[in-house]
């Protein structure tokens, strides 16, 4: 069984300006102990999805409707008082800027130990033995002399590093994981997919991994989301996703993309800005900026639907299965060709 | 840490002459003489030069503040070195030292300055949370009008209104003055009871402008801090909203309000002026007023130097505060 | 020994027609203390003896993690800010110690792109002011002239020149970066120093800027100093690329010979960090993952900078003496490494980065 079922997502936000539809019909499901990436640029709606599930949203102006099962429950209509008792129990969140996400007044092991004694009826003692447990799992070295310090006294890597403790101090079923590694270096980026790899097997938690960067998705994650403005426009497998790539917002992605081993004097870019999601385009919301939008494509919607032969990838495009292939073929072969060349 | 203090205390000084020195180049430039007026209108020149010479008024300006630095010395070292009190100098024009004006004055403004202070945190922290917890809601949009009406009303303006209708009309407060706080005078209203009663009036005509500041300023903090990352991580985490609020909205909330509150108290002297000469308390600014008006440089000087080191006091005393209970701040 | 040319980093070899010459350029940043009169105790060795020169037309590409002081390099370079030591020549002339007066027309050559879009355009102007700022400054032309100039520029970088009395934040994120290029190309420059300028943009987004900057190269003759963490996009657009590690250049190549052939482990561990978009090539891959952060340029590591998170490290050596940046045997001319042990091979093989024992034996005895 599924560990979380997501079906028909839609999360809207009620702004001065009208209601911008930050997701928009996302379904998708996730196994215990699996790693699901969802890419997109920024206001894709990949952030936001998450938050819903959390039930992290501003109550104030957000409109959400749709089912997200957790382990048999539906998150969006569970009260509150039982959302807390998963949230960072049983749903462990990381977020992006490990500079800003812990609060500059409380020591690192404050933060950690608040979290076991949320969930946990346990002697302050115990909770700090966990605390400092994990500090030592993650990688902070000389741990005992730290766990007393304050969140500024780390570096971007090592609050981080303390972020994913505090995530999984309590044995999470699911770890999500909001651009972890964006704010921080390249070397650090690399240390931290690692931890999480390698704390992902030992504690057989399942990850989601939100991420801009196809690279993080490809190193990391089982199956893969591709969204585009609120909406999921390709979801498979990574290596078909990868291989066999079947929308040409996805195509677009991997060619705008600079890369250690291939030559390409120009990058393929897609044309014009994301749209908005006040008014989001009629029919397919990649049309404006699709060089092979054809006139279906400015009315009717496309469905997620099964790539031919395929029943686990699903993409939402117009296009027919020919061109899809020649496309796919076409781009992929160029980089190889150019690999082999350099 | 020590070294800081000792930066501290150097600047301090240093600030101490300079503010000093000020005050007695504008006194020197007013063409009043004060052994004419300390010697009365039926003085001779000849009298009027032998007061001039008692109380050194006939000497050059840079004489005359060496000597009054000197006074202002705690240590001294005529007959070896020892410690004194630090002497402000006699009035010209009542009969009194400077030390004795500051020292019954000095109870009557802290008494306004301190009320005040604690009214208007009292009243400004729960309505800047609330508000900014509902933001536009009927309380929200009351409240910010209220802070409009408070930030362009004036001390003295609002002082005579609450006057006209407390007092005169109503005859629920007493027109002015000071119950002592301790000592039961004879035939003088005192203690704490009359004490408090005095000063309702006052407290509120000096707390309202700031009351209205604060009021902004809080909800500004409230409402900027509940945005942060690490906010929305405590919710993460599961803590309920309660704790959210206590543990991790308000430490950071009210960080700058303590900052703030130990530069403002440096202004608030500046406005219990005001206030003093409505309610006719004998306090700091009082004698200000009542020393401009005579020419009576020591009496202004005195209250200067005082108030002065008052303000550098707390200020450090607000600066090593804000350095305990933010971790983020190393004083250096 | 290994090293051909044991000459002090220093002496470059110019031919003399080079665009900018840095030679041996210090940044220190004074770390002070005092209880009224301050004094300095330390120094914050931003940038620690930097050489190179750039040729007109190329594109030189600057790596390395934050605090590796690329972005105070630039900074010196343009003189934003003044630099400790060193010497910095700009068309034949030196420009280290010119007055802001002097300045003035090597200022015009020079322009600099920033990172943060939103940051680096005052909100309060509209965008043909901020356009047109510099031409106001230089007073190049009249009025009119310079709104057609405003116009033909924003057109150039591929935005709707009808759109000059709009404010910058009625536009996206990359097409501010765009009004930032206008604003760098408006007195013809022939040097512009790029600096993070994709790094807070979309993909989709970063493409379109990283093709403008080539067509713009291509049609006016520019000349580029690039500046990123992005080891993808540095190696896209660059010539020559320099991999900076605590203020010093750890490693100096055409672009084809540090991707393929890195030397410096410095290097071979930020390309093996970097994510490829291809899970089979990922999964094949051998990665060396740096172990630590960062030291601080307060206290720089002695001898060789990189030796406190080096798999190659070796006691006695690294750790004493500061290797040089030259050229090797078996290297091309135009390839420097600083770096008393550089590796044999790459990709890695299974043993990773360690250093092969036995070669070493036999290597220098310096």
């Amino acid at each position: 069984m599924a560990l979380l079922e997501v079906k028909d997502l839609k999360t809207y936000f009620a702004t001065g300006d009208g209601i911008v539809k930050a997701v928009d019909g996302v379904s998708f499901s996730i196994d215990p102990g699996q790693t699901l990436g969802i890419v997109g640029e920024s206001g894709s709606g990949k952030s936001v999805t998450c938050l819903t599930i959390m039930g992290l949203n501003p109550k104030r102006n957000t409109i959400s409707s749709g089912e997200a099962f957790f382990k048999g429950k539906d998150l969006l209509k569970t009260s509150q008082q039982q959302l807390r008792e998963i949230r960072g129990n049983d749903i462990a969140m990381i977020f992006q800027d490990p500079m800003t996400s812990l609060n500059p007044v409380h020591t690192i092991g404050h933060q950690l130990m608040e979290a076991v004694l949320l969930h946990n009826d346990v002697p302050k003692q115990q909770a700090r033995a966990r605390a400092l447990e994990l500090l030592k799992q993650v990688g902070i070295p000389r741990a005992e002399g730290r766990i007393d310090d304050y969140p500024h006294q780390f570096s971007g890597g090592m609050r981080q590093r303390v972020m994913i403790a505090m995530a999984l101090i309590n044995n999470p079923d699911l770890l999500i994981a909001d651009e972890p590694t964006t704010a921080l270096d390249v070397t650090t980026q690399a240390q931290i997919l690692d931890l999480i790899v390698k704390l992902q097997q030992e504690y057989g938690s399942a990850v989601i991994m939100i991420t801009h960067d196809l690279g993080v998705v490809a190193e990391i994650a089982d199956e893969v989301i591709v969204m585009y403005a609120a909406e999921i426009a390709e979801r498979g497998h990574v290596d078909r996703i990868f291989n066999n790539p079947r929308h040409p917002y996805t195509w677009g992605l991997m060619g705008s993309l600079p890369r250690l081993n291939a030559d390409v004097e120009r990058l393929v870019q897609i044309e014009g800005q994301p749209p908005s999601l006040l008014r989001p385009p009629k029919g397919c919301r990649f049309h404006p900026r699709c060089a092979y939008a054809m006139d279906v494509c400015r009315t009717v919607d496309p469905v997620l639907a099964p790539v031919p032969g395929e029943p686990d990838h699903l993409q939402a495009c117009h296009l027919d299965a020919e061109t899809k292939t020649r496309e796919a073929e076409r781009l992929l072969g160029a980089f190889a060709t150019e690999a082999s060349a350099s | 840490m020590i070294q800081y203090l000792i930066r501290r205390l150097i600047w301090a000084v240093a600030l101490l002459l300079v503010v000093t020195m000020i005050g007695f180049v504008l006194f020197y430039l007013v063409p009043a003489n004060p052994a004419k007026q300390a010697c009365g209108k039926a003085c001779t020149p000849e009298m009027i030069a032998r007061v001039a010479h008692y109380l050194g008024t006939d000497r050059p300006w840079y004489i005359q503040y060496v000597r009054f630095v000197g006074r202002l010395m705690p240590v001294s070292f005529h007959g070896g070195p020892h410690f004194k009190t630090p002497n402000l100098g006699k009035s010209f024009v009542s009969n009194q030292t400077v030390n004795r004006i500051v020292v019954n004055a000095a109870p009557e403004t802290a008494s306004l300055v301190l009320g005040g202070v604690v009214l208007w945190m009292l009243i400004a922290l729960p309505v800047g949370i609330l508000s900014a917890l509902r933001p536009r809601s009927l309380l929200d949009r009351t409240t910010m009008t209220g802070v409009l009406i408070g930030v362009s009303t004036h001390p003295l303006f609002l002082g005579l209104v609450l006057l006209y209708f407390f007092t005169n009309k109503l005859h629920w407060f007493p027109i002015g003055g000071y119950a002592n706080f301790w000592h039961p005078a004879y035939g003088e209203p005192s203690g704490p009871l009359q004490w408090a009663y005095h000063l309702i009036l006052p407290w509120f005509t000096f707390a309202v402008l700031f009351m209205a500041i604060y009021v902004r300023m809080i909800r500004a903090n409230v409402m900027e801090t509940m945005n942060e990352d690490y906010v929305r991580t405590a919710r993460a985490k599961g803590a309920p909203e309660s704790l959210v609020m206590r543990s991790h909205i308000l430490r950071n909330a009210l960080l700058p309000v303590v900052t703030m509150l130990g530069m403002d108290i440096g202004v608030a002297l500046g406005g219990a002026v005001f206030t003093e000469s409505i309610y006719g308390l004998h306090g700091l600014g009082w004698w200000t007023i009542w020393g401009l008006n005579n020419f009576d440089s020591p009496t202004v000087l005195g209250v200067l130097v005082f108030a002065t080191t008052m303000i550098i006091v707390f200020n450090l005393f607000v600066d090593l505060l804000y350095a305990w209970i933010d971790p983020r701040i190393r004083l250096a | 020994m290994t090293t051909v040319t044991a000459e002090p980093e220093a002496q470059l070899e110019l031919r003399g027609d080079e665009l900018l010459v840095v030679e041996n350029l210090k940044k220190y940043f004074p770390v002070t203390r005092g209880i009224v009169f301050q004094h300095q105790v330390a120094a914050v060795q931003a940038v620690d003896g930097v050489s190179f020169a750039v040729n007109e037309g190329e594109t030189i590409g600057i790596v390395g993690e934050s605090g590796c002081g690329k972005s105070t390099m630039a900074r010196c370079i343009v003189r934003l800010l003044d630099s400790t030591s060193g010497r910095i020549v700009f068309g034949g002339k030196d420009i280290t110690k010119l007055s802001r007066a002097e300045l003035r027309p090597y200022r015009r050559e020079m322009m600099m792109i920033f990172q943060d879009p939103y940051a680096s355009l005052n909100p309060r102007k509209r965008v043909g002011f901020i356009v047109a700022e510099a031409l106001q400054v230089h007073k190049v032309g009249t009025p009119a002239s310079i709104k057609q100039r405003v116009q033909e520029l924003l057109e150039v970088v591929g935005l709707n020149p009808e759109h000059y009395n709009r404010f910058p934040h009625e536009f996206s994120g990359g097409q501010r970066q765009r009004i930032g290029i206008a604003r760098a190309l408006a007195i013809n420059p022939k040097l512009i120093i790029c600096d993070e300028p994709v790094s807070a943009l979309d993909v989709s987004v970063q493409a379109q800027i990283l093709n403008l900057l080539k067509d713009l190269q291509r049609d006016f003759n520019l000349t580029y100093i690039f500046i990123a963490h992005d080891l993808n996009v540095v190696r896209h657009i660059s010539d020559r690329v320099f991999v900076m590690y605590l203020g010093q250049i750890m490693e100096s190549g055409v672009r084809s010979e540090l991707y393929e052939s890195p030397k410096h482990p410095y290097t071979g561990a930020l390309l093996s960090a970097v994510p490829i978009p291809d899970p089979e090539l990922g999964r094949s891959r051998r990665r060396v993952v740096l172990e630590g952060d960062v030291p601080s340029p307060l206290n720089p590591p002695s001898g060789c900078r990189f030796h406190t998170r080096c798999p190659r490290f070796v006691e006695g050596k690294c750790d004493v003496e500061l290797p040089e940046l030259v050229t090797r045997e078996n290297l091309s001319p135009t390839h420097a490494v600083r770096c008393h042990f550089p590796l044999e091979r790459w990709p890695l093989g299974d043993e990773g980065m360690r250093l092969d024992r036995a070669a070493s034996a036999s290597a220098p005895e310096a």
